[in-house]
């Protein structure tokens, strides 16, 4: 990634815990609300189990775990049910997204996070080739960026998640 | 006109060809005398030709043009070949089956076709005192234009003095490439005389609504019969009418009933595979539409009903489809007789070989994937099992050595077993070698069958004294067994010194649905396929022991080692006690037993199998996943990695 792709990047921010994160829209399959998961017994305590998105089977990886934060506060509001939200990523061997019919090496990875907050069109923010805030392994991020004052980070997806899955 | 979408349907239908010329030249090799080989073998050449040149595959017609040439004159002399002309023919067909491979992939002009020479001289040599039958010049008519030694072509009948007639002809509507086969007809047509027009035109051969019906204005001298003999040489003809119209009293009554011919086409397998998840997704729906009756049902008793019926018409669809994909396991064994032959003769082995139960099937998908341990077990079979012909003789044992490829349908699998009559495993040196590379203890006095073949399953692991070229190279029997056990399946061994080894591989009939019983373990589900569930048993009704140091129960004088799920997946967090009385589902993999002891039995269903990505670490004790009536997927349990 060159960091001229990065700065025209659409990207979609989240919150897991306290801290604001990015991926890059293209690397987004879909937002789903947390989903029922089945434990996958001798898995590493990142994944939260294996889910149904409508008939293909997915591994969720627990993002505060995976960003090693501290535990969500064990409260959520009551009214809000389970909160937060599964984003399904594609996991690509950097072929352009463009072929999706082969189904050459794509893999699908859920990632939890506490809230979806917005969408930023490429060009509306500028981001900084800096690696990295205090508390965060800065091999899993790709790039820094601000958003209504906020700092938040870019995360390298395939880094992040990608060891995880055997390839 | 552009012919590549044909050329997938080309390939499959010429390696059936092939692969019918390599059954049948073992037939001749073995059996010199016999007449009915070659006549098969020439309609086999015969048909490749035929195609090859509708595809525009220059070389592969010429190839089989050649070949087809020789094994007319064979045919009509009626005498035995020598050996060196059937060893020939093997290496043309081996030929012809690599440039057919090329030709699809746009590289021909790689073809080798240094046997050509040697076909030819060979003709040379057969060619019988000229004679010209009526088949005789059938044969003539049926070479592709323009291939280099069609020798009596009826000379230039452009010039043609005759009458103009109109010729109605009908592609068989099953027959695969129906565009090709209509091109060729008008240009076997085109040697006859003037092709003035031709109705549709030649560009809508390709459109996917051509219905093999088309009509050619030719101006020619020759009769009726010959046009009609040559238009039928193409084959797939349905029918030649002759005088235009439509009038199907003229078709020749010879192929025209189409009553009592087989109804087949083919299908693309990515089609069954797309039907096969739609299946799935549909069981998966009806076990939630269950759910929903089961709720609904006092309101409204007709829920139920429509329930039921949707049940059973998806249920019917379901075997429909599955049906649809086996395939009998002769698609697959049919080229191991040439295959356990070359690897004889290479190491100057005699063996015969014989296949039974051809005709069980197999999910396709399973049968592919069976193709490649098969050939390994084969090799070693015929490399380590079968001894020297010297050697076999001075243990009194017939010199020709006998390996037997078996199928047999189970309860709900399929063995497959290759037996040979060989040395067997010698077991001290195995144990032995074992021992020196501390695969066992130094205290192991004897190798069981099960141990043996855990020993022999190492990655690496050789027994055999000099590396020959066939085997032995110590990738075997452990990529073998992987392959197998990724189907779902097992392998045993059984072998006895002096008397022989066999294989036996356990392969599930179908991946995709299988009956599972759905257990609990703590607050979880997992599905346990049936198909080695041999039955199920009450914990504490039945006498409690150990066996080498694990928990196991006796069950009709039989020791069977015992699996807790619990500690196996280790289940907690709030998972209840367990139950005073947990249920044990015995499993049976051939010889070996396991009890696995669950929480509770919940119910016996279909499960769509389905796979997952695993996360690194995952217990290597899952073939899958399913998603159940709710929606959430439950882990499905592999027998042989509990067993």
């Amino acid at each position: 990634m060159t960091e001229g792709s990065l700065v025209s990047a659409r990207l979609l921010v989240f919150r897991v815990g306290t801290l604001a994160c990015a991926a890059d829209v293209d690397q987004v399959r879909e937002i789903l609300p947390r989903l029922p998961t089945t434990r996958i017994p001798g898995a590493p305590p990142v994944v939260a189990g294996l889910v149904n998105v409508r008939g293909t089977l997915v591994t969720v990886v627990e993002g505060w775990r995976a960003l090693g934060l501290p535990p969500p506060s064990p409260l959520p509001s009551p009214e809000s049910g389970p909160a937060g939200s599964t984003i399904i990523l594609e996991l690509g061997k950097g072929e352009d997204a463009g072929n999706e019919g082969g189904g050459t090496s794509k893999k699908l990875i859920g990632f939890t996070v506490d809230e979806v907050m917005d969408m930023l069109a490429g060009g509306e923010t500028r981001l900084e080739d800096r690696k990295g805030l205090p508390g965060v392994d800065p091999t899993l991020v790709r790039a820094v960026g601000r958003r209504n004052g906020e700092l938040f980070i870019v995360l390298d997806v395939a880094a992040l998640l990608g060891p995880i899955l055997p390839s | 006109m552009d012919l590549s979408q044909y050329a997938e349907l080309f390939l499959a239908e010429s390696r059936e060809h092939l692969s019918a010329c390599n059954q049948l030249l073992l037939e001749w090799e073995r059996n010199p005398a016999s007449p009915e080989p070659v006549g098969g073998l020439f309609r086999a050449v015969h048909t490749i030709k035929g195609m090859a040149a509708t595809m525009g595959y220059g070389r592969v017609a010429d190839l089989s043009h050649r070949m087809e040439n020789l094994l007319d004159h064979l045919r009509r002399s009626g005498r035995a070949p020598a050996d060196e002309i059937i060893q020939m023919l093997f290496r043309a067909t081996d030929a012809l089956e690599k440039a057919v491979g090329l030709a699809v992939a746009g590289r021909e002009r790689e073809a080798d076709l240094a046997v050509l020479a040697e076909i030819d001289r060979a003709a040379l040599q057969a060619k019988p005192a000229p004679q010209p039958s009526g088949l005789a010049r059938h044969f003539k008519e049926s070479e592709p234009p323009g291939s280099p030694e069609s020798p009596s072509l009826p000379a230039a009948p452009a010039a043609s003095s005759g009458s103009t007639r109109l010729i109605e002809i009908v592609i068989r509507p099953e027959a695969p490439l129906k565009g090709g086969r209509a091109m060729l007809v008008v240009r076997k047509l085109q040697t006859l005389g003037t092709v003035h027009r031709v109705q549709p035109a030649a560009a809508a051969f390709e459109s996917d609504d051509f219905d093999g019906r088309f009509v050619c204005e030719l101006e020619t001298a020759r009769p009726a019969a010959d046009i009609e003999a040559a238009v039928r040489s193409v084959g797939d003809v349905e029918g030649v009418t002759f005088g235009g119209g439509t009038d199907e009293s003229q078709v020749s009554p010879a192929e025209s009933a189409g009553g009592g011919r087989t109804r087949h086409i083919r299908v693309d397998l990515r089609r069954l595979d797309t039907l096969m998840d739609l299946i799935g997704e549909l069981v998966t729906e009806r076990g939630r539409l269950n759910d929903v009756a089961a709720r609904w049902v006092g309101q409204d008793p007709e829920i139920d009903e429509v329930a039921i019926q949707i049940s059973r018409l998806s249920a019917d669809l379901q075997n429909e489809i599955i049906l649809a994909r086996m395939t009998p396991v002769w698609q697959v064994f049919d080229r191991f007789p040439r295959l356990v032959r070359d690897v004889a003769r290479q190491l100057d082995k005699q063996v015969s070989f014989r296949v039974e139960g051809k005709e069980i099937e197999l999910d396709r998908e399973i049968l592919d994937a069976l193709g490649d341990p098969l050939v390994h077990l084969l090799r070693n079979a015929v490399d380590h099992g079968i001894e020297p012909p010297a050697e076999r003789k001075r243990h009194k044992k017939d010199p020709e050595g006998e390996i037997v490829l078996a199928a047999v349908r189970e309860r709900s699998s399929v063995a497959i077993s290759i037996s040979d009559d060989g040395r067997g495993i010698d077991r001290t040196k195995i144990l032995e070698k074992a021992k020196r590379e501390g695969v066992v203890g130094p205290h192991v006095e004897s190798l069981s069958d099960d141990q043996l073949l855990r020993v022999l399953a190492r990655p690496g692991f050789t027994t055999a004294e000099s590396v020959t070229s066939v085997s032995g190279r110590g990738v075997g029997i452990d990529v073998a067994m992987t392959r197998i056990r990724a189907l779902g399946g097992s392998i045993e061994i059984r072998t006895e010194p002096g008397k022989g080894t066999a294989f036996v591989l356990r392969l599930p009939v179908t991946l995709a649905i299988v009956r599972a019983l759905i257990a609990a373990v703590g607050q979880e589900r997992y599905a346990l396929p049936l198909t080695y569930v041999a039955e199920t048993v009450e914990f504490g009704t039945v006498p409690l022991t150990t066996m080498e140091g694990r928990d196991a129960i006796v069950l009709r004088d039989r020791v069977v080692p015992l699996v807790d799920l619990r500690k196996l997946l280790g289940t907690n967090g709030g998972a209840p006690a367990p139950p005073p009385r947990r249920p044990v589902i015995v499993l049976e993999m051939g010889e070996r037993r396991a009890g696995i002891v669950v929480d509770g039995m919940l119910s016996q269903q279909e499960i769509v199998v389905k796979g997952f990505d695993a996360p690194q670490g995952t217990l290597p004790v899952f073939s899958g996943a399913t998603i159940m009536g709710d929606g959430v997927p439950a882990l499905i349990l592999d027998s042989a990695g509990l067993v």
